[in-house]
């Protein structure tokens, strides 16, 4: 059998891992391979007998493919969505959170814009100044992690996305439990509380996420 | 082995290669060989099963696999166990252990070990 890895190639095609790794798996089958033969061949078995049937001990070539390609794969892509996606989107709403707890521990009262119905919108505009630097720095993480242009915007997002979670939660409950409050008043409350938690937010958020959020210039 | 099922064969097999391990380094070819030697031909792994298995036991951090030169002189994949490693080969035993007694009970199989 030839101490090289072309009979391998042919038969498991491109792996489509990394180079290295690739090679490695290459050489280290290869290497099986050919001390299965030298093993057959000690045993009688000419040289081209030997290399036929160590290579007919594998049965199913394009499954042994799958099977390394998936055990290669599975984790790195878990890693891969953790690194640029999960703990940056995580960690964006924790942050802006423990900044919200800080601001109110500090004494800082919300803004009350009242409207004429006489519903208002509270602000927090401390906060609201502060989350560009929380959507950059999402934006930032994901980014060196390796992550596209989608998950840094989604990451930049996250405290935006988790609220208006909350708030359509809330929503829901309170359409079950407060049937004597009108619904034109619960919409009009979820309105006001969507501008001032989710999409003023979201704003914020995004103008610190922008410079992150252009694709990489093609190379002339 | 070919009539048991893939992932008996795929439990059996992590035990085998962490309790070979456990006693010294090999190669891929090397400890396939031991296995059938050991087991009297009655578990065999051949590069089809073996190596999606040892690179699965490697992503876990159970073993790690390292180049090394061999007696020939030849650079080869040398399988160490970690300690994470270590630490599976006890609750592994246990496990193989009752799955062996739940079966004598069932059917009468019992097991050597």
């Amino acid at each position: 059998m030839p101490d090289d890895t072309t009979y391998l190639r042919e038969r498991l095609g491109r792996l489509g891992l990394a180079t290295r790794r690739e090679e490695e798996i290459f050489r280290e089958l290869g290497d099986h391979l050919v001390d299965h033969a030298a093993a057959l061949e000690a045993r009688g078995l000419t040289s081209d007998m030997a290399a036929r049937e160590a290579l007919d001990s594998v049965s199913n070539w394009p499954e042994l493919r799958n099977e390394i390609v998936s055990v290669e794969t599975e984790e790195a892509i878990m890693n891969y969505r953790t690194k640029v996606l999960w703990l940056p989107a995580l960690c964006a709403f924790a942050l802006s959170m423990v900044l919200l707890a800080l601001l109110q521990i500090a004494g800082f009262r919300p803004r009350f814009y009242w409207l004429e119905n006489g519903l208002f919108i509270p602000f927090y505009v401390p906060w609201l100044l502060a989350l560009p630097i929380i959507g950059a720095v999402a934006a930032f993480w994901s980014k060196r992690a390796g992550g596209g242009v989608s998950h840094r915007l989604l990451v930049s997002q996250a405290p935006a996305i988790i609220w208006l979670a909350v708030l359509l939660t809330f929503m829901l409950i309170s359409l079950v439990i407060d049937r004597h409050v009108p619904l034109i008043f619960k919409l009009h409350g979820m309105l006001i509380y969507i501008v001032a938690w989710v999409l003023l937010p979201a704003v914020g958020l995004l103008l610190g996420a922008a410079p992150f959020l252009r694709k990489p210039q093609a190379q002339p | 082995m070919t009539g048991i099922d893939s992932k008996i064969k795929r439990g059996s097999g992590e035990l085998a290669i962490l309790a070979l391990l456990e006693r010294e380094p090999l190669h891929g070819y090397e400890i396939s060989k031991r296995i059938a030697q050991v087991t009297g031909g009655v578990l065999q792994f051949n590069l089809a099963s073996l190596y999606p298995l040892l690179y699965r036991m490697e992503k876990r951090g159970w073993v790690k696999g390292k180049w090394e030169e061999a007696q020939s002189g030849r650079q080869r994949r040398y399988y160490h166990l970690t300690p994470k490693g270590k630490k599976q080969v006890a609750p592994l035993r246990a496990e193989w252990g009752m799955f062996f007694q739940a079966l004598h009970r069932i059917a009468g199989v019992s097991h050597a070990g």
